[in-house]
């Protein structure tokens, strides 16, 4: 698989860590912070992800992938995506 | 016809990485170093110094004739707009440059490095034989720099002895 880092191009996802589903938002308080933690949808479908790329520009990104396929719509930089 | 393979480590540079500060952009950098940075990943060049883009507002810079305290001097000129890190003692910049250049680096770059898709002056910042480095290319001899973190620079030696097999010998020892 390979992902389209916005600043590099396209690269071999082994260039990348992954953290898993972008949506949860850490609460300001500790009110919900046990579902931001632990609680996630596992979608089956397109999923925004974020992915790190640690052997090349190391910025976070926000890559939209479908779960069931593996198929890459687009990634975007973490600083500038809306939550 | 080209000339035969050689690698070599570029002697005598100085090195810092460049980070803008939030909200500052290149063009900014450009002003106070009279040399604007590429905003892809790209090299820009004058007489005194080549910066390569390796992230969003990060460059490598490098000096051709290295002195102390010249990411110093760079900070300086960029205080309060960039931070400035000296590099000098932390990369080595391998020269890889002559017949079979862009093969050897094919044989360990996960990136399409043919001209047509990787001309003078592109750069990247990647992995060859899980070591990081970033290259770029110089000229269409082919001349590629390679810059990877010092104490891997044996390490990458190996891969170019097992993956150049009958090419030319450095011509300097690769410390
Ligand atoms: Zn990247």
């Amino acid at each position: 698989m390979r992902l389209p880092c916005p600043f590099c191009g396209d690269r071999d996802a082994s260039e990348f860590v992954y953290r898993g589903d972008a949506a949860p938002v850490r609460p300001a308080t500790s009110e919900g912070f046990y579902d931001y933690v632990y609680l996630r949808e596992n979608p089956a479908g397109p999923m925004r992800e974020h992915w790190y790329h640690a052997q090349g520009c190391r910025n976070w990104l926000v890559v939209t992938r479908d779960t069931r396929t593996h198929e890459v719509f687009g990634a975007v930089l973490a600083r500038g995506a809306a939550q | 016809m080209a000339e035969p393979l050689q690698i070599t480590a570029r002697g005598k540079v100085a090195l810092a990485t460049v980070m803008a500060r939030k909200g500052v952009d290149a063009a900014a950098i450009g002003a106070s170093l009279g040399l604007t940075p590429p905003t892809g990943p790209l090299t820009a060049q004058d007489e005194t110094m080549t910066l390569i883009g390796v992230g969003p507002g990060a460059w490598l810079a490098i000096s051709e004739y290295g002195q102390a305290g010249w990411a110093a001097m760079l900070g300086g000129k960029l205080a309060g707009i960039a931070s400035v890190s000296d590099q000098t003692s932390g990369y080595i910049v391998l020269r890889v440059s002559g017949e079979g250049a862009g093969d050897l680096l094919q044989k360990g770059a996960f990136i399409d490095l043919d001209r047509t898709a990787f001309g003078v002056g592109a750069a990247a910042t990647t992995v060859i034989a899980h070591i990081g480095v970033i290259l770029w290319k110089v000229d269409d001899a082919p001349t590629f720099d390679v810059a990877l973190f010092r104490s891997f620079a044996d390490s990458f030696r190996d891969w170019i002895a097992a993956s150049a097999p009958g090419l030319a010998a450095p011509s300097s020892p690769v410390r």
